[in-house]
C-alpha cells in the first residue's frame, strides 16, 4: 500500500472529505485554503480561494457541485466545485466549527464557536439549489443555542429535523434544529472533547472520536453506545470503512503537550481496529505529527490522512486488505 | 494438558467472536428495519417516503 502524498497545505490539515463518487478529496487547512484532489493520482485539480482565517471544516454535497465550508474569520461560504468560484459567504459573529449537508443536500448545519460573550451557536440553513447557488438566504431557516457543554461536531441524521451532536464535555446528543431542544442525550458518551463524528454509509449509526483516547460506535437513534476502541492517544478523528468490518483511527499529543520524546513514538499511526471485536488489527505509519483528520472512500477502495504536519496521505488498499479475514471467515453486516 | 487447555480458551474466543458477530448483525438488522421497514434498503439512502415515516417523540 504506496500512499500518495499530497503535497500542497502549508500548515496542519483540519479536515478532509471525500465526494460521493470518491474520484475527490477535499482538504482545509490552518493555512486559509482549500484544495481539491484527484484521489487515483493525487494531482490537485484546485484551490477554492478567499477566507481570511484557518479554514475549519468543509463539506461537498452528493452531486458534487456546490461545496460548503466554515472558517475562523466567521464566514461560512458556498463555492461551485467546479469553478472554484465563491457564491455566497454567510457572517457569523464568531468562528464557525464544523459545517454539514443533510442526506438530499437541501440544509446545512453549522455550529459556530462561543467566544466573546456568544454562546455556542447551531445554525440551519436552506439551501437554494436553483440556478447558479448565489441566490442564499442570509437568515437561517433554524437557530438555536445548545443546552450545556458546547457543540464541536455535527451531522443530519435520518429522522427529519434530528441532528446528532458531540460536545466538549464529551456529551453526544440529539437535538431537535426545530425547537432547539435536546432530545436525546448520553452525557457519559465520552470524558472529554468529542474530535469527530462521521456516520455510517446509511446513516444509521455513528463513529465517534475523542481527546479522552476512545472512540466508540453511537445507535443514532437512541445513542446507545454499540462498541468502544480504547487507545493510549488522545484522538482526533475516526472514520468507518465501508464493506470491511473496520474502524480507523488517529490522533496524538500535540507537539507542544509534548515533554518526553518516548512518548511520541508510535503516536502518530492511522490504527485500524476491528469494529465487531474491538481489537486493533493494523496500523499505517507516515505523519510526522498528530493526524487531524481520516476520511475513508466511499466505495471502501483507500483512506486518506491528513495531518498536523500539512501533509495529506492518500492511500489506496492492496487486495490483501479486501481478502484479509481476520479471525476467520464470517460475515459482518455493513 | 496445556494443549488441551489452550484449545480450549481458543474454542472460548472462537464462540466469543461468533456471539460477537451475531450481536452486532442482530443489531443492524433490527436498525435498518427500523429506518427503512422490513426488507428496507441494506445501503444508500432511504426513499424520502420511508424517512419521513421515522417520527421521534
Amino acid at each position: 500500500m504506496r500512499p500518495i502524498l499530497l503535497q500542497g497545505h502549508e500548515r496542519p490539515l483540519t479536515q478532509i472529505k471525500f465526494n460521493a463518487e470518491g474520484d475527490l478529496l477535499f482538504t482545509c487547512s490552518k493555512d486559509q485554503v482549500i484544495n481539491v484532489w484527484y484521489s487515483h493520482n493525487g494531482e490537485r485539480l484546485g484551490t477554492y480561494d478567499g477566507n481570511n482565517g484557518s479554514v475549519w471544516t468543509v463539506d461537498v454535497d452528493s452531486e458534487s457541485r456546490f461545496l460548503v465550508s466554515g472558517a475562523a474569520d466567521n464566514t461560512m461560504r458556498l463555492w461551485n466545485v467546479a469553478t472554484g468560484k465563491c457564491l455566497y459567504i454567510w457572517e457569523f459573529p464568531t468562528a464557525v466549527k464544523r459545517v454539514a449537508f443533510n442526506e438530499d443536500d437541501t440544509k446545512v448545519v453549522c455550529i459556530t464557536e462561543q467566544r466573546m460573550g456568544h454562546q455556542c451557536a447551531i445554525r440551519v440553513f436552506e439551501i437554494n439549489r436553483e440556478g447558479d447557488g448565489a441566490d442564499q438566504s442570509q437568515e437561517p431557516l433554524h437557530f438555536f443555542n445548545p443546552i450545556g457543554s458546547k457543540a464541536t461536531v455535527c451531522a443530519f441524521t435520518l429522522m427529519p429535523d434530528i441532528i446528532i451532536t458531540g460536545h466538549e464535555s464529551g456529551k453526544v446528543a440529539l437535538f431537535n434544529v426545530k425547537t432547539g431542544e435536546e432530545v436525546e442525550n448520553n452525557e457519559r458518551a465520552h470524558g472529554s472533547d468529542v474530535t469527530d463524528l462521521q456516520l455510517s454509509k446509511d446513516r444509521t449509526y455513528c463513529v465517534t472520536s475523542s481527546k479522552d483516547k476512545i472512540a466508540r460506535i453511537h445507535d443514532t437513534k437512541t445513542l446507545m453506545v454499540i462498541k468502544t476502541y480504547t487507545t493510549e492517544t488522545p484522538l482526533n478523528s475516526a472514520a468507518l470503512a465501508p464493506n470491511r468490518p473496520y474502524v480507523l483511527v488517529g490522533g496524538g499529543q500535540d507537539a507542544k503537550d509534548v515533554t518526553t520524546t518516548s512518548q511520541r513514538q508510535g503516536k502518530f499511526e492511522t490504527r485500524f481496529w476491528h469494529k465487531v471485536y474491538e481489537e486493533e488489527v493494523g496500523r499505517v505509519k507516515g505523519h510526522f505529527g498528530p493526524i487531524n483528520t481520516i476520511a475513508v472512500h466511499p466505495a471502501g477502495t483507500g483512506f486518506a490522512s491528513g495531518g498536523e504536519d500539512g501533509f495529506v496521505r492518500m492511500h489506496h488498499f492492496d487486495d490483501s486488505y479486501f481478502k484479509a479475514q481476520p479471525y476467520g471467515a464470517v460475515d459482518i453486516e455493513d | 494438558d496445556d494443549a488441551a487447555e489452550e484449545s480450549n480458551v481458543s474454542a472460548e474466543l472462537v464462540a466469543l467472536r461468533k456471539r460477537l458477530v451475531d450481536e452486532w448483525n442482530a443489531w443492524r438488522t433490527r436498525l435498518k428495519a427500523e429506518f427503512f421497514g422490513e426488507g428496507g434498503k441494506q445501503d444508500g439512502l432511504p426513499a424520502d417516503a420511508q424517512s419521513e415515516k421515522e417520527e421521534i417523540e
